[in-house]
Order: structure tokens, then sequence, then C-alpha cells
């Protein structure tokens, strides 16, 4: 509001003086140095709307001066701004009764108050006019408002439900998300008690200590006595809340809310939604759950469809526990507790001592165990199995074995089967080439035989002749002899055929063809309570041969040492076969037994005594595996042992210069 | 048509018995000639002459059987006397059974093998194949 220059004193001169002279006059004098003083602007306005006074701050504020004294308010420019000033003032003469008005002049507010005054008497003389500046006020009650606006706007974004709870642990005010999720609605005449919110879930102790003591801890005191106890503070999860959103799980957290000059106790009270996190919990370990139950199913599963069991055993304790499998393969009812005697009663009784030295080198504490035995089940039949363990610690450090059990009587069979066939099969494949060859010898044959018959049928009747033809004679005789070199021939021929075998040439790494023998035979060696250990080089040099024909030569010796231990009794029937790099790039393979052994003067005879071929099955004999070693460009030897038994050792030129000669 | 067939005919690839029967034959008193193949006899001049054949079974080229065919195709009924190293059982029945006069295994006696000869020369040469 701009005016004219300030002036040093109001104007009062408007006012009419009493006739009481100068007491009057200094009365006067002292009220209008005391209005002036006064910092709020005042106007005098007559009944008739004139402007009597105006006091310092008038002045100054509004720009009034002596001049504007006796002008109708709406004559002066500034107090014609206000509007509806004359009617306000008319109408408080009238009715007697104050008013203001608030009004708004560019960026600034004000407010009016019109207040009437009288003489004295009853009848009203006129109205006193005071402005106050509101514009301060109204900026910070704006700026206040606006600061309100906005942390309510904030607080009303936070998804947590917020309140604010009274001394009293009742709910002042909310977040949107507060009285969305709880459905109350703000009301300062009925506040809820937050024990009352979601169906009484918070009503609980945990909940109560909580909030009691962040309303409580204002002062520092309290504080501390409250920190001692922190407890108080553990944000509480409550489940079962009943909400707008059905039922939930959420994690109460109170703090104390105090603010400076206000001694009222408050505490902000925090609800933290943990529902979905608690059901992805929930899922995850149902889902681990179910993951579990399905691993397990797959595994009992698996060992169904591939016949094979699993079992463990403690070995201090002979504790051990079978799978479903291993109970359906033993026939034993599904649970019923295993126990060393009710697995001996299934065993094969031929296979029990296998089992008994497994058992012993598993106390012994031998790490991977490997065999073959058989059960005799009830009706008698015959259930194969091989078995694989191994040895680990449990838990408590104490030794425990896990093992797998696989049913292969299927694979026995066909094995068996599949061996016989082979067996059948070459042997007519023998009698077949052999009728053959029969057949084509007697043809090669009996042509000159015939020849010498006739011819000497022929020469003895020309010797009969009369006279007789020597003649003749002699030519016959020539051609018996002729043809009887002739099969003579026929003969050397034949026997140069015989002994050129087909190869089949290859290299080989003799521990592996060796290691293929050992899983052919483990069986049958097994059975005969015999104890194999191998002792196979890793890194052996190639040698150029027929695997076949060297097979034959180890399934000989193997069986040879196995059938030597046969009427041992007293002592391990161990059996080792080794393979190893000999000087000279040579191989070595070698079969020790545990037997009687044998006498140095008989060897050249085990060769000869062993001559006939053993033809069960795959067997050939010593003299023919001698002849194959021979034809490898090796040897083929044997000795005695230090302590019992003999062993039979073959070595072979390693590389190219191992080929085999055809012809001897 | 009645010339006398009196020659036996050898029919061998193995150079003893071509060597050898001849004269067995002829100091038995029979003609005999001896060829190294079937087809050399059917290409010599003598088939027709020929009352008895003594017929190898196993030849390179043409076999006796196959000549045993051959020569009944051509309605020259020659009686055969099958000599062989062979020692297949099933043969010999199966060539009896085709009308061959004997089936013999070498090495067969001279008492066998006249007695054959004889046998096929008596035959009588209707060109009706009759079974022995």
């Amino acid at each position: 509001m701009t005016g004219q220059p300030a002036t040093c004193r109001g104007g009062w001169t408007g006012l009419q003086v009493s006739s009481n002279g100068a007491v009057a006059n200094g009365v006067a004098t002292e009220l209008t140095s005391i209005l002036d003083t006064i910092e709020v602007p005042l106007v005098v306005v007559r009944s008739d709307r004139t402007m009597a006074a105006f006091n310092q701050a008038a002045a100054d504020a509004l720009g009034l001066s002596l001049p504007d004294i006796g002008r109708t308010l709406r004559d002066i420019s500034v107090l014609a701004r206000v509007p509806r000033l004359e009617q306000s003032c008319a109408e408080v003469i009238t009715g007697g009764v104050e008013s203001r008005i608030d009004f708004r002049d560019g960026e600034a507010w004000f407010v009016v108050r019109i207040s009437p005054y009288t003489r004295g008497g009853d009848q009203m003389a006129g109205t006193v006019l005071t402005f106050t500046d509101l514009t301060a006020f109204r900026a910070a009650i704006d700026q206040a408002i606006y600061e309100r606006e906005c942390t309510s706007a904030i607080l009303n974004t936070v998804a947590d439900p917020l309140a604010v709870v009274g001394a009293d642990q009742r709910v002042q005010s909310g977040n949107r998300s507060f009285y969305t999720m709880f459905g109350v609605s703000p009301d300062p005449t009925e506040p809820t008690s937050v024990y009352e919110l979601g169906n009484g879930a918070f009503d609980s102790a945990p909940v109560r200590t909580q909030l009691q003591a962040a309303v409580a801890a204002l002062s520092l005191e309290n504080l501390r006595e409250v920190l001692a106890d922190t407890h108080a503070f553990q944000p509480v999860e409550v489940d079962q809340v009943v909400t707008a959103k059905g039922e939930r799980t959420l994690i109460v957290d109170s703090r104390p809310l105090s603010f400076p000059g206000h001694s009222e106790r408050r505490a902000l009270v925090r609800f933290q939604d943990i529902t979905a996190r608690k059901q992805a919990e929930a899922a995850k370990d149902l889902r681990s759950e179910e993951e579990l139950r399905r691993s397990e199913a797959f595994l009992a599963e698996g060992q169904r469809l591939s016949s094979t069991g699993s079992f463990s055993w403690k070995v201090a304790t002979d504790q051990i526990t079978w799978s479903e499998q291993l109970y359906r393969i033993y026939e034993v009812e599904i649970g019923v507790p295993v126990t060393l005697d009710a697995i001996r009663a299934r065993v094969h009784p031929e296979d029990l001592t296998l089992l008994e030295n497994m058992f012993e080198q598993a106390r012994e504490g031998v790490n991977d165990l490997e065999w073959q035995y058989r059960l005799l089940m009830p009706d008698r039949s015959i259930t194969y199995l091989h078995a694989v363990a191994h040895a680990t610690r449990d838990q408590d450090g104490q030794l425990e074995y896990i093992a797998a059990v696989q049913d292969v009587t299927g694979r026995r069979m066909s094995e068996e089967a599949l061996a016989t066939a082979r067996s059948k099969l070459a042997n007519v494949a023998r009698v077949t080439s052999l009728g053959v060859l029969t057949a084509s010898i007697a043809h090669e044959v009996n042509q000159p035989l015939s020849g010498i018959i006739t011819n000497a049928g022929t020469c003895l009747r020309m010797l009969d002749a009369n006279p007789p033809n020597l003649e003749g004679a002699r030519e016959t005789a020539k051609r018996t002899i002729r043809d009887g070199m002739r099969a003579s021939d026929v003969v050397t021929r034949l026997r140069a055929l015989f002994s050129r075998d087909e190869y089949r040439l290859e290299s080989l790494d003799l521990s592996e063809v060796t290691r293929e023998v050992i899983a052919l035979s483990l069986g049958d060696v097994q059975r005969n309570r015999v104890v194999l250990q191998s002792e196979l080089a890793e890194d052996l040099p190639t040698i150029t041969g027929d695997r076949i024909q060297l097979q034959q030569v180890i399934l000989n010796l193997l069986r040879n040492a196995s059938d030597a231990m046969a009427e041992v009794h007293d002592r391990p029937r161990q059996l080792l076969i080794r393979t190893e790099r000999e000087d000279g790039d040579r191989v070595r393979v070698s079969v020790r037994d545990a037997g009687p052994g044998f006498d140095p003067q008989s060897m050249t005879k085990l060769f000869d005594a062993f001559y006939t071929t053993k033809t069960d099955g795959m067997g050939i004999g010593l003299s023919i595996s001698r002849s194959i070693i021979e034809r490898h460009h090796g040897r083929l030897w044997a000795e005695g042992n230090d302590g019992p038994g003999a062993t039979f050792s073959f070595s072979i030129p390693s590389g190219p210069a191992g080929v085999p000669d055809a012809v001897r | 048509m009645t010339g006398k067939r009196s020659l036996v005919s050898i029919v061998d690839d193995d150079e003893s018995v071509r060597e050898s029967l001849p004269d067995l034959l002829r100091l038995s008193g029979f003609a005999a000639e001896a060829f190294s193949s079937a087809e050399a006899f059917l290409a010599s001049d003598v088939v027709s002459e020929t009352g008895c054949l003594l017929l190898d079974i196993a030849m390179p080229g043409m076999s006796g059987p196959d000549l045993q065919e051959e020569l009944a195709r051509r309605r020259q009924k020659i009686p055969i006397v099958f000599i062989t190293g062979l020692i297949d059982g099933s043969v010999r029945p199966r060539l009896l059974a085709r009308g061959a006069v004997e089936c013999l295994i070498k090495p067969f006696s001279e008492a066998a093998l006249l007695d054959a000869v004889r046998a096929a020369l008596r035959r009588p040469y209707s060109g009706q194949v009759t079974a022995p």
C-alpha cells in the first residue's frame, strides 16, 4: 500500500474537542500521543463516513495526511481500495456490532476491523478502523499448509501403513495405506485403539510392550530405562491380521514421536506387510520339500528300473539300512530291520565264504570293494548280484560303507546263454570247416591213391601176362611212385595250410586287455573262492597283436591258476595278476597263484602235459598258449614262487617289431 | 543204328586216373580212351561209339552230372559209371536215381571197376533210362 510520505504525527484534527478547554486539550494531546505510538494503523470514521482522524501508524502504512481529514472514504484513494468499506461502516453503526473485512491488495493480505464507538452516549458516533497486515502471517500459514500437504503426500505414497498413536495407544492419524489396510476412518471423536485393529491381532504381550515403550520414551531417563529392556524395541511379527485384503502377516515397529514444545507423548507405528515374503518362503520350503520328495522318488524309481538296491553299513555297530529296492531283491518284507544274519540266510551257501571275506576286508577299512555273489531264494531260484561299496565316514567320524547292489541275473543268464551259443557256434564252425577240410583232404589224397592202386593192379597183371610185360610193368611202377609223391605233397601242403592261422592285428594295451579278461572271469574265479588281485600298470607301451588270441592265453593262465588252488584250504586262495613294463621295451603279464606249485624238473612236461586242448567253452592249452606267444615274438615261462604256488608269465616286445609271423 | 558200342571213355581231370585206367581196361580186353574234360569228350568223335562212360564228378568247367544232363539232352543215353574222390554220402544215391549204372569212390578196387564197366556195356541201348 503506497501513499503519501509519512508524517511525524497522526491527524487528530477532525476530532471535536470538548468545551472544557485546556484540560481537555491536554488529555486529548496525551491520548493522541499514546495512539500515535501503537503500531497498528488506526483510522476514525464518522457516521457520515468522513475520516475524522488517523494515527501515525496509519499515516505511515496507508499514506494518509492531514488534508485527507474530513474527506469521505471513497475519496481517499487508499481507503477506497478496501471493498465495501463505507457499507460496512454503515452497517456497524446501525447494528452496533463489530465486523471485519479481509482483503487482498496485490500480494499482501490485510484484515480491517471495524468497531463502533460512542461519545459516551448510546448513539454511535462512528467507527474505528484498525488495519492488520496479514501477509507474512498468511504466507507462514500457506507455507505450513504446503509443507503439511507435502508431508502428507509423502506419507500417503509410503506403502507401509503408518499411524501416529497417542499415549492411550489410540490412533490419532495415519497415512492412506493405514486407512486402506485396516478399513478405519480417521475419526477424532472416536479414535481406534491399536489393539482393536485387524480383528484384535495386535492385542498381544509383545506388541503391548513395544507400543508402551515407544509411547513412554520421551524423557532421557525414560529412554534409558526402556533401552535397558531392549526387547521392547524389537519388531514383532504378527500373523492372521484381518485386513481389507484378507489375512496378512505384518511386522509391527513402534518409535517414539516427539515434537519440540509439545509434551504430549506419541509414537509412530509402522506396519510392514510380509505376507508375500512369508508365502514365498513357505512355497520355497514346500518346493524344496517337494523337490526332495521328487528326487527321492526318482532315486527309488531309478533303483527299481535298474534293479539296483543300495545299503549303508556302519561297521562298528553293524547297523545296516537298506533301500526299498534292496528289500525287493532279497525278497524280504520292506521295513524289516536288517541284520548280518538275515543277509547270510539269503546268500547262496557256496558264496558265504566270499561274503565273509568281504566283511573282513571291510572291517579292515578297505576303501573300495567290489564283488559278485548269489542269493538262494526259498523257491530255490538263484539271483546273481554285483555289489560295489565305498568307505566313508559318517557324521560321528565312524567308518560306514555305502554300497550299491545290482541284480544281474538277467544279464548273467544272457551272458551265459551267449557264451554257450558262442562256443556252440565256434564248435559248429570248427566242425563245419573241419568237415570241408576233411573232404578237401580226402579228395586231394584219394586221387593219387586211386592212381597208385590202379597202377599197382595193372603192374601185377602185366607181370602175370604171358610173356610178362616188363616194359609196361616198369611204367606202371614209375607211375605208382609218382602218385605216391603226389600224395605226400598233398599232405605237406595241407600241413602248411593248417599252421597259417588268420590274424587280426591291432595296437593293444595289455593292461586293458587283461582287465577285460578279469571282468569276464570275475564270477567264475570268485565262485572258486579265489581272491583275485590285480596290479595293472597304467603306462604300458602298446604291443601289436591279436587281441582274441592273447586273451585266450591270459584266460588259460587265470583258469590254470584258479584250478591249481582248488585243493587249498589252509590259506587264502590268492591270485595275483600283474602287468608291467620289462627292460628293452617289453611288456610282461604274470599270473601268480598260491597252489601247490611244481618242481622244476617237471616244467617242460607241463607244456606237454597240457597239450590236449581243454575245450570246455573257451579253453586252450598251455602248449597252444606258448605258440601264440611265440608267434608274437614273445616267450611264455613258469617259475615257482617264494612261498606257495607258481607264477606263469609271458612277455612280448612292444611296437611294430612285435608283428607276429604268419608262418613258423 | 546198331553200331557196336564197345568203347570205354574215361573223362577225368586227374592225370593219374587218365594214365592208369586205360592200361587196366585194355589189359582186361576193353577198348579205352581218356579225356581230360567233359568238353573234350563232347568235342571228340567217339561219343557215339562209347558204350560206357567212366566219369569223374568234380571237374573244372562242365562237371560230371552236367555232362550226364547234356548227353541226355542230345539223346545220347550212354551208360555212366561215376568215379569220384568226394565222400559226401548223399551223392551216390542221387546219381543212381538219375540213371547212373554205378558210382565208385576212389580209391576203388580193380574188381569193382571192371564189374561196373561190364554192367554198363551190357545195358540195352534202347535209349531208355532204367533204374538199376
